[in-house]
């Protein structure tokens, strides 16, 4: 059998791990377009772009950011479901020192109050890292207790009002533009420029990887797996509290009780979507960025279509149904033995049946062999 | 192992026969309640225990006790749907899996409900297709994860999406449920007492202890509950070849009995609340994982007990009268429940390096 290197490229996009993702978000951008034509068009206007484009990629910017963070922890074997309520405490915080301050229009006081917001979410980050990697509790139990625990702190905080601030530096943050860009993309791409050079230019993401392939191997091998492992929490604590300011800056109010509700599930969806495992091991950020824009655009696509949002969920458990079962081994060796039976002739209707009852038989075994 | 072992406590005064012997029982009885499997049970104990000393020594009146029947009546008039949630979870976790999708599932079952009955179905028709709808949900994370190897977090995620987006379509405001028999089985309850000690065992309740009592079955005295921790134990299945079990659909089939346990938990709220609503029941599977945590069964599978869930569930709705009787808001409850979660994975986790060594 000799392959064209035509074939070749068509095998290598086809066998691509983002080829279904892709195929996901370009399917949606063009239904929308479809819908109502100029959906993809992008103006400019007093030196800004605008256009639902770059509307989505501003929306993307907060579940991107928390998906960076998941992803580096999904990477370790672990998960994260605490950063919804982390958004929220470190809303909470940077909007309550702002009322709290008198010059709260002033650059440096915003400064103050983000570090502060980011502070206290590195701490959260932290105490879920301690638990996970000293403690050595299970990720998903442990970062719980802060899930359960942190929107009840959040409202501590905040004295259970919804504090609201005016203060134009810090809206800037959610809804300024630099360089014709909305700042939240700009903030979105900075972290993951950063991320991605801290985490793959370095041995840094092997390490991840081989921590959530193997932990006491990996420590075996020399790996300072505790450390790494609590950094990784670390990081998607801050990561977290970026984003819960990122994403209440537009309104600056820290309504305690909604701020970040379910955002660690959009999170852990983008990582997904981008191809990541759940169980660890390798993990992709640039599939994540896909993961994000995918989850954006079904949003805008709900609105588009002129559908109450409340059926957004519905979309959401569409695609990630679709995705995840177009990604699992199984399908692919039933697709690839059903391929296989045809070409050798067999009567098109026995090789379904045989291959569908062969692969429910034993779908861990294939599950060893991938 | 038996004598040298456990004789080393020393018997008290009159070392006769039949003390020693009763001794030797007392000794025996504390061996077992301190082995790493049961420990987590006996701290849930020694909680509610506690809490209720506690309670008793701060809400007591001189004319009425805290600790009393009309106590836990109450607390299982307000938790019932949740024991029902949390009894089919254990199933979930003790295989190592979770479900996230029930919450939802309540919710969308509430609606159901409340939008079939004013149609003039009838009851009969109304209730089990209620809760067949949970077990269809059931069964798709199920199939999604037994056939296609999906991560039971993320099936279950896609069922929660689907069920909370059903829910959306079929009402987003909340429907009130006017139907006569309905209200009838809602408000039957059997009461007991007089005065301001009266309390009462209603239709909940009831429903609750019997998926108890069933599970409990199920799980303690059947091939299948022994299959259940054996998938848990995670190698592959080789622990319960070996001993003579096949696997087979058991990891499907966990996950519809949580779906069903999810319908039959939507009916209960709906008695409860009398009324559906889309946004009922976010975070309940939070509720219902924390309550089996705290029950003593381990999220990584293979260990547990259903009775502990009942325990679990009894300290969580402790914990809330608890709260109530503080005059604290309600959010203090998450914090707390936070609080004794920590502590609990903390024991477990003590628990387990001693296993280890």
């Amino acid at each position: 059998m000799t392959t064209s290197p035509v074939q070749r490229i068509v095998g290598a996009v086809w066998h691509h791990r983002l080829f279904w993702p892709v195929v996901a978000l370009i399917v949606l951008l063009l239904a929308c377009q479809i819908n109502s034509p100029g959906f993809l068009s992008i103006d400019v206007r007093n030196g800004a772009l605008f256009g639902q484009p770059i509307d989505i990629l501003r929306t993307a910017a907060t579940p991107l950011l928390l998906a960076l963070g998941m992803a580096l922890v999904i990477a370790t074997a672990g998960i994260d479901l605490s950063v919804g309520a982390v958004m929220a405490i470190s809303l909470a915080v940077s909007l309550t020192y702002l009322q709290g301050s008198a010059s709260a229009g002033e650059v440096p006081t915003v400064m103050a109050a983000v570090a502060l917001g980011i502070g206290v979410a590195l701490l959260c980050g932290m105490f879920n890292g301690f638990l996970v990697s000293v403690l050595g509790i299970q990720p998903f139990i442990a970062t719980m207790i802060l899930m359960v625990a942190g929107r009840g702190i959040a409202m501590l905080i905040t004295q259970a009002q919804i504090t609201t601030v005016t203060s134009a530096p810090f809206k800037f943050i959610g809804s300024g533009s630099v360089f014709g860009l909305p700042t939240p993309v700009v903030i979105a791409a900075v972290v993951f420029v950063i991320v991605a050079v801290i985490v793959r230019r370095t041995a840094l993401g092997m390490m991840l990887e081989s921590i959530g392939i193997n932990r006491e191997a990996s420590r075996l091998a020399g790996v300072n797996s505790r450390g790494i492992t609590w950094f990784a929490y670390a990081l998607a604590g801050v990561l977290a509290g970026l984003a819960g300011i990122v994403y209440g800056a537009p309104t600056m109010a820290a309504d305690a009780n909604n701020i970040g509700l379910m955002k660690e599930m959009d999170a852990i969806m983008c990582v997904v979507l981008g191809g990541t495992l759940l169980s660890g091991g390798k993990f992709y950020l640039s599939g994540t960025v896909i993961g994000a824009l995918i989850l954006t655009t079904i949003e805008r696509a709900v609105i588009i279509f002129h559908l109450p949002s409340q059926i957004t969920p519905l979309f959401k458990a569409i695609v990630i149904i679709a995705v995840c079962i177009a990604q699992s081994p199984e399908l692919r060796t039933w697709l690839h033995k059903a391929g296989g039976r045809m070409r050798t002739k067999t009567p098109p209707s026995a090789p379904s049946t045989t291959a569908s009852t062969s692969s429910a038989d034993d779908p861990r075994k294939e599950v060893a062999v991938s | 192992m038996t004598a040298p072992t456990v004789t080393t406590t020393p018997a008290p005064q009159g070392a006769g026969s039949p003390q020693r012997s009763w001794g030797d029982r007392a000794a025996k009885l504390w061996h077992r309640m301190t082995t790493p499997s049961t420990l987590p049970l006996m701290g849930t104990l020694v909680t509610l225990i506690l809490m209720l000393v506690i309670g008793q020594m701060r809400y007591s009146t001189e004319r009425r006790d805290f600790v009393s029947i009309k106590l836990f009546s109450n607390l299982f008039v307000d938790n019932s749907y949740l024991l029902v949630l949390a009894v089919g979870m254990t199933f979930v976790i003790l295989t190592g899996g979770i479900d996230l999708s029930v919450g939802a599932v309540v919710a969308l079952v509430g609606l159901v409900i409340a939008t079939l009955l004013p149609t003039g179905l009838p009851l009969v028709i109304v209730l089990p297709l209620a809760v067949g709808i949970g077990s269809l949900f059931g069964f798709m994370i199920g199939v999604m994860v037994h056939y296609f190897s999906i991560q039971p977090f993320i099936a279950s995620l896609a069922a929660m999406f689907l069920a909370r987006g059903l829910a959306n379509v079929v009402s987003v405001q909340s429907v009130g449920i006017d139907h006569d028999g309905f209200s009838a089985l809602a408000g039957w309850s059997l009461k007991f007492g007089e005065g301001r000690d009266i309390w009462k065992i209603n239709s909940s309740m009831l429903v609750a202890v019997a998926v108890l009592a069933v599970a409990y079955l199920l799980l303690h005295h059947t091939r299948f509950g022994r299959t259940v921790y054996g998938v848990g134990v995670g190698d592959r299945g080789n622990a319960i070849q070996l001993m003579g079990l096949n696997a087979g659909r058991t990891t499907l089939w966990v996950y519809v009995i949580s779906g069903t346990c999810a319908g039959i938990s939507g009916v209960l709220f709906a008695f409860y609340t009398k009324s559906g609503f889309n946004l009922t029941g976010i975070g309940m599977e939070l509720d219902a994982i924390a309550a089996v945590v705290i029950g003593g069964t381990v999220l990584t599978g293979g260990a547990g007990y259903v009775l502990g869930t009942f325990l679990g569930v009894t300290v969580y709705g402790l914990i809330q009268v608890m709260i109530a009787r503080e005059g604290l808001d309600s959010w203090w409850t998450k914090v707390f429940i936070g609080v004794v979660l920590l502590a609990f994975v903390l024991l477990q986790r003590a628990i387990a390096r001693k296993k280890v060594r």
